[in-house]
């Protein structure tokens, strides 16, 4: 899984590359650690090459969606390939996490 | 500045420049308190203001009518805070709590709202008129604290518009106004006072209904109670989506995340359930459905996260389809949970192919 994080003027762009499972998950909550600072941070994740997410990584995603409501900011996530947003579907997150 | 005052009046003035200091220091300690009021007996308000009299102000009053008083402390409006409820009981509420917190001089002490007549309209607040007691505060080098006064005004945010215009006339009293305005500003005050009450009574029907509704949900009548916001909230309190969500959780030993079920309440009315009891069948008659098309969905996962919406959405998804939705009617839930867009489509479609395949009863 390879994460880039991208500071833009008025949001934070993060592109998400490769599988999010257990054997990398560890690495993937550091990697995401800065996008939990900051007021009202606007967040946008482009997952157009994030191959699978397993419930490791929904865990990352949650954890980041509420320390981005507890800062009353903003989670988008974008491009999700069909096999992805499934997973989202069927596990209730996409009623957590705005997919666009 | 200089400012032409007698001798006597010059003196106050004196005074109270010398204690500019202490009503600082009382300004801060009433309105700590009169936050701190509010706050422990839940009562809302628009704002708590307050002020110090400016020099310049105090010398015009002085001017005036400096020969009413020995001294400063004779002069009561020197610090003035000012409490602005939203509703008319509240003003009450708050000047009982003002005189178990502060020594009330009764004495000019007024009620400007009992003043009036029954047949005139016009200026409504109370005004106190207080010390700050030894038990509250005290400082043995500057004992003033105790014994200077100040004012306390308490009214309804509608009364402090009428007063705020009123003062914006530039006339001090009713007298000094032409008639016919005066006669317009008591109207508006009228119209005023009967949106107050009007308020008031639309919170207290509104409060009767949300306890009616609770006991009515308590007693189990669900078909007598609406499906809205307030029963949707009081409805969820009872969990009624856990037997159905812990089942779906077995099939993975899913942890359960419990996201808020709110968001679901435009899309029920939308698919036309009426009353709580309608919700209540969707569970008894969609439970065994819904278990099962997430255990299509899920089995052949290792997922063990689940957020508590599966349970609502699954209903949801299999009533469509018994009551002959068809792919069309899964697109058009799906549009109104997450929104228009062309996934949800490939979403509808991928559900039907899904339920196609459990054996719905």
């Amino acid at each position: 899984m390879e994460v880039k994080i991208e500071n833009l003027e008025n949001k934070t762009m993060v592109v998400l590359s490769g599988r999010l499972d257990t054997t990398n998950a560890d690495k993937f909550q550091q990697d995401i650690a800065p996008l939990m600072q900051g007021d009202a941070p606007d967040i946008e994740i482009d997952c157009t090459d994030m191959e699978y997410t397993s419930s490791q990584g929904l865990r990352m995603f949650l954890m980041l969606q509420k320390s981005v409501t507890a800062r009353k900011g903003s989670l988008v996530m974008r491009n999700m390939k069909p096999n992805v947003k499934e997973v989202f579907d069927i596990t209730g997150f996409s009623n957590i996490i705005r997919i666009i | 500045m200089e400012y032409e005052l007698d001798l006597h009046c010059q003196m106050i003035l004196d005074e109270y420049r010398e204690n500019l200091a202490i009503f600082e220091k009382m300004k801060e300690i009433v309105r700590a308190q009169l936050e701190k009021c509010v706050a422990d007996n839940n009562i809302y308000v628009t704002a708590i203001e307050s002020r110090i009299k400016t020099e310049n102000s105090l010398a015009g009053k002085l001017e005036l009518k400096g020969h009413k008083y020995k001294t400063l402390s004779d002069i009561t409006d020197i610090l003035g805070t000012r409490v602005i409820t939203f509703y008319s009981e509240e003003v009450d509420k708050i000047s009982a709590l003002i005189d178990k917190v502060f020594e009330v001089d009764w004495e000019n002490s007024v009620d400007k709202r009992k003043a009036l007549d029954l047949d005139q309209f016009g200026y409504m607040s109370l005004h106190y008129i207080c010390r700050i007691p030894k038990s509250l505060c005290y400082d043995a080098e500057h004992p003033e604290i105790n014994d200077f006064r100040f004012e306390i005004q308490m009214r309804t945010a509608l009364q402090h518009v009428w007063a705020t215009m009123y003062h914006d006339t530039g006339y001090k009293s009713g007298i000094e106004m032409p008639k016919e305005h005066l006669r317009n500003m008591n109207r508006l005050a009228g119209m005023l006072e009967l949106a107050d009450e009007q308020f008031s009574r639309i919170r207290k029907e509104i409060t009767d209904y949300r306890r009616n509704v609770q006991s009515l949900v308590t007693d189990g009548n669900f078909d007598e109670v609406p499906l809205d916001s307030d029963t949707f909230r009081s409805y969820l309190t009872m969990k009624p989506f856990k037997k159905l969500i812990d089942k779906i959780a077995t099939i993975n030993q899913a942890e359960i995340y419990e996201d808020n079920l709110m968001r679901y309440l435009a899309t029920l009315i939308k698919m036309n359930f009426r009353t709580l009891g309608d919700l209540h069948r969707l569970i008894k008659e969609c439970s065994e459905d819904a278990y099962k098309l997430a255990l299509h969905q899920l089995s052949s996962t290792d997922l063990d996260i689940l957020a508590l919406s599966v349970a609502l959405q699954n209903l949801c998804l299999v009533y469509i389809i018994k009551k002959g939705g068809g792919e069309v009617g899964l697109r058009m839930f799906y549009d109104a949970v997450f929104g228009q867009s062309a996934y949800n489509e490939e979403r509808a479609h991928r559900t039907f192919e899904q339920i196609s395949k459990i054996n719905i009863k």
